[in-house]
């Protein structure tokens, strides 16, 4: 920009500082969120598998955002519903699985399970149905999009909180991948801190999904992959997974702004085609 | 440390299990619980771990209900060997060992607990990636960090081989001369005989029967506890002295 104008330059100033800086902030504390996420679900489940979105909360928020797509509403109306939806789905599988909590995790990830499954089919009834102008809007918020995030202070702040909080649990999430009975003979209280797990990963999974809609893969393989790199004990993983998960959605941000310029490419597709060819080379490693 | 039961009753579904057990576990005993498959032991451990409550009765920590224990204290007093489920957990030898000394402040020192288990030299892997017995001798090494007064052990016999079932049982005696008392269940009278102080023994329908291994064990008891065809469990009855 040697020659640029001095009008040029403040503009390229405020696009950084208006458009892309916050943007930027964004996608950092949405990746963040999501992978430290996954990290608190794979504990409550003892699962390497588990996710955020496991228990129906991309379902939920998909329903009820996609429902005031189809009705026409704007996108802060948009958010809100999304953010009821996840609610409404995480409610519905602590009253239909949360009884035995304290012992056996199973009925939850099986209500869950289901309820994420019910969930899908009626997104697809909605998708069937609804006008065909309004159908990209909905793939981008189901595929996940940061274009509409606006709120970067606040999920900036929900990552610093969501970090801090979990990072006070540490110790006793190590023990929770022992045995419920085993966990329990340690003095781990196991039923109050598993509802204090689900409502933590609940709480950042429905923050992200409705300011950007369900970004897949983040929240399963960056958890995995700082697992199979070493990081093990909760002190390390859960910082390591907000530092990690925040990065890889800058960097696939980047990209799906970037690679079919000037269109836009719904940020979860770069998640996975980055997340993908890594997550298979790290499980090659011995 | 005194660990008692007050007419202590279990059921499994409406079936009673233990009726009325009264027990007082000494200090500085070895004590063995008997019984068929279902007959109880477990959940007796449970219970005496404070981490189920029992149809009736009451589990005693020094006269205080051992189920209001806050679970950090509780944990201070009583460790619980539960039968092996690791599947959760991802980290190494020595990160597994080192949770038993989660109820307590600072960090543990594992050297002499992961010699007398022999998993220095397995302290790097991952747990996972460890034998049937290895794992075992691990979740031994993670008990014996806590450091119970009382350690309540699920058939810790399981998976070991002669040597290590001869360490396990090195370590129950010392646990027993410093004060601590060790209860276990376990199936092999032979063993039960010559190592345990005690005996209990659980008929699942509610009997039960508490004694020393020599007023307790004989072809006849055997085949009362177990069923027919069980009394060649035991065939060396001079052994029913401790070696």
């Amino acid at each position: 920009m040697a020659g640029a104008l001095p009008a040029d330059r403040e503009l390229a100033q405020q696009i950084l500082a208006e458009l892309r800086a916050p943007r930027v902030a964004a996608a950092f504390a949405c990746g963040g969120l999501l992978a430290l996420a996954g990290v608190l679900m794979q504990t409550l489940f003892r699962n390497p598998l588990a996710e955020p979105y496991l228990l129906g909360v991309s379902g939920g928020a998909g329903l009820l955002a996609l429902l005031g797509m189809a009705a026409g509403l704007a996108w802060p109306w948009i958010s809100l519903l999304a953010f009821a939806g996840s609610l409404l789905a995480l409610g519905l599988a602590a009253a239909l699985g949360g009884r035995m909590l304290a012992r056996d995790h199973t009925p939850l990830l099986l209500a869950g399970v289901m309820l994420a499954a019910g969930f899908g089919a009626l997104i697809a009834l909605v998708l069937s149905v609804a006008p065909a102008e309004r159908l990209p809007g909905m793939l981008f918020f189901l595929m996940g999009d940061l274009a509409w995030t606006g709120n970067a202070p606040l999920l900036l702040a929900a990552l610093g909180l969501a970090v801090a909080a979990a990072l006070s649990l540490s110790r006793r999430l190590d023990v929770l991948q022992l045995s419920p009975l085993k966990a329990a003979s340690l003095g781990v209280a196991v039923a109050p801190t598993r509802w204090t797990l689900f409502g933590l990963a609940g709480a950042c999974t429905a923050l992200v999904v409705a300011q950007a809609g369900s970004i897949g893969f983040v929240g399963l393989m960056v958890p995995h992959a700082l697992r199979k790199l070493g990081f093990n004990g909760h002190r390390v993983l859960l910082p390591a997974a907000a530092l990690a998960g925040g990065s890889l959605l800058v960097l696939a941000d980047a990209l799906a702004r970037t690679v079919i310029e000037p269109r836009e490419l719904p940020v979860g597709v770069l998640t996975a085609l980055l997340g993908v060819p890594m997550m298979l080379w790290l499980l090659r490693r011995p | 440390m005194r660990l008692t039961t007050h007419q202590l009753s279990l059921n499994a579904g409406t079936r009673t299990l233990i009726d009325a057990l009264d027990l007082a576990l000494e200090p500085g005993e070895v004590l063995g619980i008997l019984g068929a498959n279902g007959a109880g032991k477990s959940t007796l451990l449970t219970v005496l771990a404070g981490l189920a409550r029992p149809a009736q009765g009451q589990v005693l920590l020094d006269g205080q209900p051992v189920a209001d224990l806050p679970p950090l204290t509780r944990a201070q007093h009583i460790g619980l060997l539960p039968q092996g489920d690791e599947g959760g957990f991802f980290g190494s030898v020595a990160d597994f060992v080192a949770l038993g000394h989660f109820p307590f402040d600072g960090s543990p020192d594992l050297a002499p607990h992961l010699a007398t288990w022999e998993l220095t030299d397995l302290a790097d892997r991952p747990l996972a990636t460890l034998s049937g017995g290895e794992r075992q001798r691990a979740r031994l090494a993670q008990l014996a960090v806590q450091q119970p007064r009382i350690a309540l052990l699920d058939e810790p016999l399981t998976h070991l081989d002669p040597a290590h079932q001869a360490r396990l049982l090195a370590w129950a005696r010392s646990e027993a001369d410093a004060g601590r008392c060790v209860v276990l269940t376990l199936h092999d009278p032979n063993w039960a005989a010559c190592h345990c102080d005690r005996l209990l023994f659980l008929y699942g329908d509610g009997r039960w029967r508490l004694g020393t291994p020599a007023e307790l064990l004989t072809p006849a008891s055997l085949e009362a506890l177990y069923g027919p065809g069980t009394a060649s469990l035991w065939r060396q009855s001079e052994r029913s002295q401790p070696v």
